[in-house]
C-alpha cells in the first residue's frame, strides 16, 4: 500500500469516529427536554434519535461535495481537490483533513466530558481551519469570501453562532409566554399529557433534521478524501457506502446517548415543564428549518440552547441558571480556536515527522491516546440513564451523578 | 460591512418567520388543549370544589381542528427537510406550497 492509501484510511476512519461523536454529542439538543420531562424514557428517546437521525441521513440525496469550502480553500468550487494538493497522490489534502478531524474529535469530546454542549460543525471547522493555517498559510483559509453573498469564516461561522441563540431564544420565549397564557386555567394533569405529545412531535422534527444536516458533511469530507487519492472521480454522487456507513455511524452515535450534555440541557439550564419543552423544541425546529431554508443553517446546538433558555425566560417564575448558561457561551466561543489549534498542532507535528506515513500514524495514535484518557477520566464519575434526570443541585449524596454535579459547578475555567 | 448588511437582511428574516412558526405553532398546540379541556369539561379544567363544568362537545370539535392544523404544519416541516435532501426547495410564491430545484 502507498502512503497515499494508508493516509485516506486513516482519514475514513477518524472521519467516520468523528461522525459518531457528533452523534453523541447533539442528541441532548432534539431529546434533553424529553427526557427531562419524562415524555419519553431515557432509553426510548435516544433511540428515536438516533433511527430519525439514520433515516435523516439516508434521505440526504444532494452531495454535500463542498462542505470545506465554506472555511478553507482545499477544494475548487466544483468539490474537486486543489491540484496544487495533490502531490505525492493527494496525500498533503489528506494530512490536512486529518488533522483538521482529529481537532474536531478532541474538542467534541472535552466538552462531553465537561457536560457542555458546543457545535460539533464548528469543531470541525475549527480543527479544519487550523490545519489549513498551519499547512497552507493564512491565504488559505475563506475568511470572508469576496462579499458578493454570505460566506467565510466570518459569515457562516462567528456571526451566525453570536446571533443564533438570541433569535432561538426569544421565539422559544414568545411560544412559552403564550403556551402558558392560553393554558391558564386548565388543570396541570391535563396539559401535561397533551404537552408531552407535542414535545414529542417536535423533538422527533428536530432530530430528523439534524441527520439531514450533520451527516452529510462527514459524508462530504470522507468523498473529498477519496476524490484527492484517486478512488473516486463523480463530483455528482458520493459512493453508497460512504453514504451508508456515515449515516450508521452517526446514528449510533446518537443511539448511545450523550448522557453528560442530556443532563445539562435537560436539568442544569432551566427546570423544565412539558409546555415549556413544546415551546422550545417547537421553536428550534422551526428555526433550524427557517434558517437553513434561508439559506444561513444555524448551528443546532446553539439553536436548542437558545431554545431551552428562551423556554426558561418566557415562564414567569421559572428557575434558569445563568451560570451555566454562561460556561455554555464561553464553551461555543472557544470551540474555534480551540479545535483549530489542536488541528494546527497535529498537523506540525505530522510535518515534523516528515509529513507522510509516520506522522499520520503518530497524531491518530495520539487521538487515541486523548479519547482513552477522557472516556476513562468520565467513568469516575459517570452519567447514564439511571440518573441523568437526578436533582441538578444534588441534595442527595447518594446521587450517582453528584460528582458530575459538583465538577460542573466548580469547573468555572474552561480547559483551552 | 458589506457581510454584516447581508447577515442582517437573512437573519431579520429568521427571526420574523420564526417568531410566527416557532411562536406561533407552540401557541396554536396549546389553544387546542385548551379547547379540548373545554370540551372534556370535569376535572380538566379549575373549577371551584364540588361544581364540576360541563362537556363541551363544540370544544372537542375545534380542538380536532386545531390539532388537525398543527399536524398539517409539521408534514410541511417534513417536506422541507426531505425537499432540501433531493436538492429540491419548497416555494411558497403561489399560496400552497410547491416543489423546485435549488
Amino acid at each position: 500500500m502507498t502512503t497515499a492509501t494508508v493516509l485516506l484510511v486513516l482519514v475514513v476512519v477518524v472521519a467516520l469516529a468523528f461522525d459518531f461523536t457528533n452523534g453523541f454529542h447533539d442528541t441532548a439538543n432534539a431529546m434533553a427536554t424529553s427526557i427531562a420531562t419524562g415524555a419519553l424514557t431515557p432509553r426510548v428517546a435516544v433511540v428515536l434519535c438516533g433511527v430519525l437521525n439514520l433515516v435523516g441521513a439516508f434521505l440526504s440525496v444532494e452531495v454535500a461535495l463542498t462542505v470545506t469550502n465554506a472555511v478553507v480553500k482545499i477544494q475548487t468550487s466544483d468539490g474537486l481537490p486543489r491540484p496544487e494538493l495533490l502531490t505525492g497522490g493527494g496525500s498533503d489534502l489528506l494530512l490536512i483533513v486529518l488533522a483538521g478531524l482529529i481537532g474536531g474529535i478532541t474538542w467534541n469530546l472535552l466538552t462531553w466530558l465537561l457536560g457542555l454542549p458546543s457545535s460539533s460543525s464548528h469543531a470541525l471547522f475549527g480543527g479544519l481551519i487550523g490545519a489549513t493555517l498551519a499547512g497552507l498559510g493564512t491565504s488559505g483559509v475563506n475568511w470572508n469570501g469576496d462579499g458578493s453573498k454570505i460566506d467565510g469564516v466570518i459569515g457562516k461561522v462567528v456571526l451566525p453562532a453570536l446571533m443564533s441563540p438570541f433569535i432561538a431564544g426569544l421565539v422559544a420565549a414568545l411560544g412559552t409566554w403564550l403556551v402558558y397564557r392560553i393554558t391558564a386555567g386548565v388543570a396541570a394533569r391535563f396539559t401535561e399529557k397533551g404537552f408531552r405529545w407535542g414535545q414529542i412531535g417536535s423533538a422527533s422534527l428536530v432530530s430528523l433534521a439534524h441527520g439531514t444536516n450533520d451527516a452529510q458533511k462527514t459524508m462530504g469530507v470522507i468523498t473529498l478524501g477519496l476524490i484527492a487519492s484517486g478512488h473516486w472521480t463523480d463530483t455528482e454522487n458520493i459512493p453508497f457506502w460512504v453514504k451508508a456507513s456515515c449515516a450508521i455511524a452517526i446514528a449510533a452515535g446518537t443511539s448511545l446517548g450523550g448522557w453528560r450534555i442530556i443532563r445539562t440541557l435537560g436539568k442544569g439550564l432551566v427546570e423544565i415543564t412539558p409546555p415549556q419543552g413544546l415551546a422550545a423544541e417547537g421553536a428550534s425546529g422551526a428555526v433550524i428549518l427557517i434558517s437553513s431554508h434561508l439559506g444561513l443553517p444555524l448551528s443546532t446546538t446553539h439553536v436548542a440552547t437558545g431554545s431551552i433558555l428562551g423556554s426558561g425566560v418566557g415562564r414567569p417564575g421559572a428557575v434558569v441558571r445563568w451560570p451555566v448558561a454562561v460556561r455554555m457561551v464561553a464553551a461555543w466561543l472557544i470551540t474555534l480556536p480551540a479545535a483549530g489549534l489542536v488541528g494546527a498542532l497535529t498537523w506540525y507535528v505530522a510535518d515534523l515527522l516528515g509529513g507522510g506515513l509516520l506522522g499520520a500514524l503518530v497524531i491518530t495514535g495520539f487521538l487515541v491516546a486523548v479519547s482513552t484518557a477522557m472516556f476513562l477520566h468520565s467513568r469516575k464519575a459517570p452519567v447514564h440513564p439511571g440518573n441523568v434526570n437526578a436533582e441538578w443541585d444534588g441534595a442527595n449524596p447518594d446521587d450517582p451523578a453528584l460528582p458530575a454535579v459538583q465538577a460542573l459547578q466548580t469547573e468555572q475555567h474552561l480547559p483551552a | 460591512m458589506h457581510t454584516l448588511y447581508l447577515e442582517w437582511q437573512a437573519i431579520w428574516k429568521i427571526l420574523v418567520v420564526g417568531l410566527i412558526l416557532g411562536g406561533g405553532l407552540p401557541a396554536l398546540f396549546a389553544l387546542g388543549i385548551r379547547a379540548m379541556a373545554y370540551g372534556t369539561g370535569g376535572d380538566a379544567e379549575d373549577h371551584p370544589a364540588g361544581v364540576l363544568p360541563a362537556p363541551h362537545p363544540v370544544g372537542r370539535a375545534l380542538a380536532y381542528l386545531i390539532f388537525a392544523l398543527v399536524l398539517l404544519a409539521v408534514a410541511l416541516g417534513i417536506l422541507v427537510i426531505v425537499a432540501s435532501g433531493f436538492g429540491k426547495e419548497v416555494s411558497f410564491a403561489d399560496v400552497y406550497p410547491t416543489l423546485q430545484d435549488k
